[in-house]
C-alpha cells in the first residue's frame, strides 16, 4: 500500500516536474551562462565574454533610461492604483444604487488583453480624430488641438501610465471589495456606536483588516511596473517612444536581441532585471509585514 | 466479479493518470519540436507537386510548357543534381506567394525531376533561427517582413552564401547576357557587403515625394525644381491655410531620413559624402554638406510646414491623412499605392516626384534612391545551395517579372520585365523619375550595415523634426554615435569605394 501510494504520487509529479525542469529550470540556468558570453544568436559561434556584458550594461545610457521608466512606473502606479481602487471599493460596498453595474464596468478593462487596450487607447490619443483631443476641443482648449500625445517625449509615458491605471484599477477594486465584504459588520456597528465617522471607519477598521489584500496588490503592482512590455510595445509601435521617452527594460532587451543581434548582452540584461524583480518582491513583502488579525 | 473488482475507482484514477501523464508529455514534446522545426523531407516525392499545386492561390498559373526560349548554355549553369527536393522558406506578405510558386515551377520545368518545396512563412526569424543555430538552414529564403533577420547579422555570422557564381551565370531568358547584367543598376546595392553580393532584392522600389496630381492640376501648381522652390511653395500653401504643405510617417521617422535626408545629402555633396559616412570616416557627419541637408529638412519643422499632429501618427495613419488632402506632400516608396489601395479616393491620382535639389549642388540633381525590397538569400550551410541560386535565377527572370507585374502590380528590378504589362500611373511616374536619373542611383549603406546607427538616426530624426534638436546638435549626436560604432571591436566593419 505504502509503495503503491508513493508510485501514485510519483505518477502525478513526474510529468509536471519534468516539464518544469526542461522548460523553466534549464533555460534559467542556461541564460545565466549565456549572459557571460558574446552571441549573435544565429549560429553556435558563442564566445566567453567575462563580465563585459554587465560592465557595458552599467555604462549604457539607454539601459538606465529604460530602467528609470520602470522605476517611475513603480513609484506612480503603486499609490495611484491602490488609492483609486480602495476608494471605489469602499464606495461600492456602501450599498449605493447601481453598485453592481459599476463593479462590472470598472472590472471590464481587466478582461481585455493589453494589446486591445493599447490599440484602443492609441485611437483615443490620436492627434486629429482622437477622443481626447476632441473632448479638449469641446471644452474650448484650442491649444491642445492635434497635440500628438504619443508623439511627444514629454507626454508619451504619462499617457501610457494613465492607460495602465485605467486597466488595473478594476482588478484591485474587486480584490478589495471581496476583502471588505468579509469584514464582520458588527465591527463597524460597534465603532459607529462609539461615535466614529466614515473616515475613521475606513482608516481604523477597513485598511487594517484589508492589509493582506493590500500587500498582495503591492507585490503584484511592483512586478507589473517592472514589466510594462506589452502596453509600451503597442502604444509606441515597438520603438519605446519618441526619444525613447517611454522605453522600459523588457522592450530594450528585445531590441538588443532581435534587432541588434546582441543575445549575450540581452540575456545579461534579463538576468539583471530578474534580480531587481526578486529584490523588489522580497523588500515589499518584508516592509509590509504586519500582525494579521484573525476573525 | 473479480473482473469487476479490478476496476475500482482508485485503480481507475491510477491508470488514467498514468496514461494522461504520458499523453501530456508526448504532446508537450511534439509541441516543442513544432517550435523548432526540423522539417521532414517528404520521401514520397510524387505527392509533393500535387500538394503544391492544390494549395497554390487562384492567381497561380497552370502548368506551363516553357513559354519562353532558353539558350542551351543557360539551361543548367550550376550542373544541378535533379534527385533532390529544394527546401524554400518564403515570407508571404503583401505580394502573396503566387510569384514564388511561379518561379518554383520554372525551376522544376527546366530541371525535370527536381522538386521545389515552397513553404510560406510569416515570422522569418522566429521560424528559422533554430535551424541556423542547428546548422541545417533551408536552401533559399525570402527574408522579409516585420520579423525578418537583419541581413547584416547573418553576413557577420558567415551564414550567407556569396552569390558571385549566380551573378556571373547566364541569365535565364535574356540571351547573351549574364544574370547580373539583366538587373537594374543600383537595385542590388543593399545586398552587397564588402563587395560581395549576399542578398538579392526581388521587388523594385523608387523612393521620392508623393502628391495628388488632381490637386496640382486643380490649383495649377507645378512640382518644385529645387529645395528653395519647395520651401517657397510650402510658404504659399501655408499662407493659404487650407491644408498643410507636408506630413511624414510620424512614429517612423525612417521615411524622412531614409528617403529625404540621404537624397538631399547626395544632391548637396555628391556621392563622396555618402561614401565617407558609410566608411565611418572621422567627422563624416560634420561635413558642411550634412549641415545644409539637415537644415533643409529642419526648415520644414522650423517654418511650420509639417501638418500639426504628424509626430503622433503611424505610417498608414499619416498616409490616410494625406489621402484626405490634409497635406500636399508625403515621402514614400513605390509600395505606397498598393499599401493604401483600399482607402485611396478614385480621383486622387497619386504620383511621385524626385527630391528637389540645389542649384549649386555637387551631386547629380536628377539622382534618385531606387533600391529594392523582398531580399532573398541563400544560406551558406544549406544542403543544396546551388539549387537555391538556381531558384533565384528563375525568380529574377523576365518571365517571372512579367507575372509579378501582371498579378501583383509591382515591379521586379529585371530589365525588360514589364514589357507588355500594364503599369499603374504612380509606378509610371516613379519609373520616369528613375529613367531621368540614368545611372545616378543614390546609394548609402551606413544604416544598413550598422543597426545602432539605424536606431539612433530614427530617434534623432524624430527629435529634429519636432524641434527637440537643432541641425548642428543632430549632427553632433550622430557623429558621436558613428565614432562609437567605429571604435567598437565587436561590430564588424564594411567598406565601399564607389
Amino acid at each position: 500500500m505504502k509503495h503503491g501510494q508513493k508510485l501514485f504520487i510519483f505518477s502525478f509529479l513526474v510529468v509536471p516536474v519534468t516539464v518544469y525542469v526542461i522548460f523553466v529550470a534549464v533555460p534559467y540556468v542556461t541564460s545565466m551562462l549565456v549572459a557571460f558570453t558574446k552571441w549573435r544568436g544565429l549560429s553556435m559561434n558563442i564566445t566567453f565574454n567575462g563580465i563585459n556584458n554587465f560592465t557595458k550594461l552599467f555604462n549604457d545610457p539607454n539601459f538606465w533610461n529604460a530602467l528609470s521608466h520602470n522605476g517611475i512606473a513603480l513609484v506612480v502606479l503603486l499609490p495611484v492604483i491602490i488609492s483609486i481602487a480602495l476608494f471605489f471599493a469602499f464606495l461600492f460596498t456602501q450599498g449605493i444604487r447601481g453598485g453592481g453595474f459599476f463593479r462590472i464596468t470598472f472590472f471590464f478593462p481587466q478582461v481585455m488583453s493589453a494589446i486591445i487596450v493599447g490599440v484602443l487607447w492609441s485611437f483615443v490619443y490620436h492627434p486629429t480624430i482622437g477622443l481626447l483631443n476632441g473632448a479638449l476641443g469641446i471644452l474650448g482648449i484650442q491649444s491642445m488641438q492635434s497635440f500628438p500625445w504619443l508623439g511627444d517625449p514629454d507626454s508619451v509615458f504619462g499617457s501610457i501610465l494613465a492607460v495602465t491605471v485605467w486597466q488595473a484599477v478594476g482588478f484591485y477594486m474587486v480584490l478589495f471589495i471581496t476583502g471588505m465584504e468579509s469584514i464582520p459588520a458588527h465591527f463597524y456597528e460597534a465603532a459607529r456606536i462609539d461615535g466614529a465617522n466614515s473616515f475613521v471607519l475606513f482608516t481604523r477598521i477597513t485598511i487594517p483588516m484589508l492589509w493582506e489584500a493590500i500587500r498582495t496588490a503591492i507585490v503584484f503592482l511592483a512586478l507589473g511596473a517592472m514589466d510594462m512590455y506589452a502596453i509600451v510595445m503597442i502604444m509606441t509601435n515597438g520603438s519605446g517612444g519618441p526619444s525613447r521617452a517611454a522605453d522600459v527594460v523588457p522592450r530594450y532587451l528585445t531590441e538588443s536581441a532581435f534587432q541588434n543581434g546582441e543575445w549575450g548582452y540581452a540575456t545579461a540584461m534579463a538576468v539583471v532585471l530578474m534580480f531587481i524583480i526578486l529584490g523588489i518582491s522580497i523588500l515589499s513583502l518584508r516592509f509590509t509585514r504586519r500582525e494579521v488579525l484573525e476573525f | 466479479m473479480s473482473h469487476q473488482k479490478r476496476f475500482t475507482r482508485r485503480n481507475f484514477i491510477k491508470t488514467t493518470s498514468l496514461v494522461a501523464g504520458t499523453a501530456a508529455t508526448s504532446a508537450v514534446i511534439s509541441a516543442c519540436t513544432g517550435v523548432a522545426p526540423a522539417p521532414v523531407q517528404a520521401p514520397a516525392a510524387t505527392t509533393v507537386p500535387e500538394a503544391a499545386a492544390t494549395s497554390a492561390p487562384a492567381a497561380a498559373p497552370a502548368k506551363l510548357d516553357l513559354p519562353f526560349p532558353v539558350a542551351p548554355e543557360a539551361m543548367d549553369p550550376f550542373k544541378l543534381a535533379t534527385d533532390v527536393e529544394v527546401d524554400g522558406q518564403f515570407f508571404s506578405g503583401g505580394f502573396g506567394d503566387g510569384y514564388i510558386r511561379y518561379a518554383a515551377q520554372i525551376e522544376e520545368m527546366i530541371h525535370p525531376g527536381l522538386k521545389v518545396q515552397v513553404t510560406p512563412l510569416q515570422k522569418v526569424q522566429e521560424t528559422l533561427q533554430a535551424r541556423f543555430v542547428g546548422g541545417n538552414p533551408p536552401d533559399v529564403i525570402d527574408n522579409s517582413g516585420a520579423g525578418m533577420f537583419k541581413t547584416v547579422d547573418l553576413v557577420n555570422e558567415g551564414q550567407l552564401l556569396d552569390l558571385a557564381e549566380l551573378m556571373d551565370a547566364p541569365a535565364l531568358d535574356t540571351p547573351g547576357k549574364k544574370f547580373s547584367e539583366t538587373l537594374f543598376p543600383g537595385s542590388q546595392n543593399s545586398g552587397v557587403f564588402n563587395g560581395k553580393q549576399y542578398g538579392l532584392n526581388v521587388a523594385y522600389t523608387v523612393s521620392g515625394i508623393w502628391y495628388s496630381k488632381t490637386l496640382f492640376d486643380k490649383n495649377s501648381w507645378t512640382y518644385p525644381e529645387t529645395w528653395d522652390d519647395m520651401l517657397a511653395f510650402s510658404e504659399t500653401i501655408k499662407k493659404e491655410g487650407k491644408l498643410a504643405p507636408w506630413t511624414y510617417q510620424g512614429k517612423y521617422p525612417y521615411y524622412m531620413w531614409g528617403i529625404v535626408w540621404f537624397q538631399l545629402l547626395y544632391k548637396v555633396g555628391g556621392n563622396d559624402v555618402l561614401i565617407k559616412l558609410d566608411n565611418l570616416e572621422p567627422n563624416a557627419w560634420k561635413d558642411p554638406a550634412s549641415l545644409q541637408a539637415t537644415e533643409s529638412i529642419y526648415a520644414l519643422w522650423d517654418k511650420g510646414y509639417i501638418m500639426p499632429g504628424t509626430a503622433g501618427l503611424t505610417h498608414t495613419e499619416s498616409q490616410a491623412e494625406w489621402l484626405k488632402n490634409k497635406a500636399v506632400f508625403i515621402p514614400c516608396g513605390t509600395w505606397l499605392e498598393n499599401e493604401m489601395k483600399t482607402v485611396t479616393p478614385a480621383d486622387f491620382n497619386m504620383v511621385m516626384g524626385g527630391i528637389p535639389g540645389y542649384k549649386d549642388g555637387k551631386g547629380d540633381q536628377k539622382g534618385i534612391f531606387a533600391n529594392g525590397g523582398e531580399t532573398f538569400v541563400v544560406p551558406s550551410k544549406a544542403k543544396n545551395p546551388k539549387h537555391g541560386m538556381e531558384f533565384l535565377r528563375c525568380q529574377l527572370s523576365k518571365a517571372s517579372a512579367r507575372w509579378f507585374a501582371e498579378n501583383v502590380s509591382s515591379m521586379m528590378p529585371v530589365i525588360g520585365g514589364t514589357e507588355g504589362a500594364k503599369v499603374s500611373d504612380g509606378m509610371k511616374s516613379a519609373l520616369a523619375v528613375a529613367e531621368g536619373a540614368g545611372t545616378a542611383i543614390i546609394d548609402y549603406q551606413v544604416a544598413n550595415w550598422y543597426s545602432k546607427i539605424n536606431k539612433e538616426l530614427e530617434v534623432h530624426t524624430g527629435e529634429l523634426l519636432t524641434g527637440k534638436l537643432k541641425p548642428a546638435e543632430f549632427l553632433d549626436v550622430m557623429q558621436k554615435i558613428a565614432d562609437e560604432v567605429a571604435a567598437d571591436p565587436d561590430t564588424p566593419k564594411f567598406k565601399r569605394e564607389k
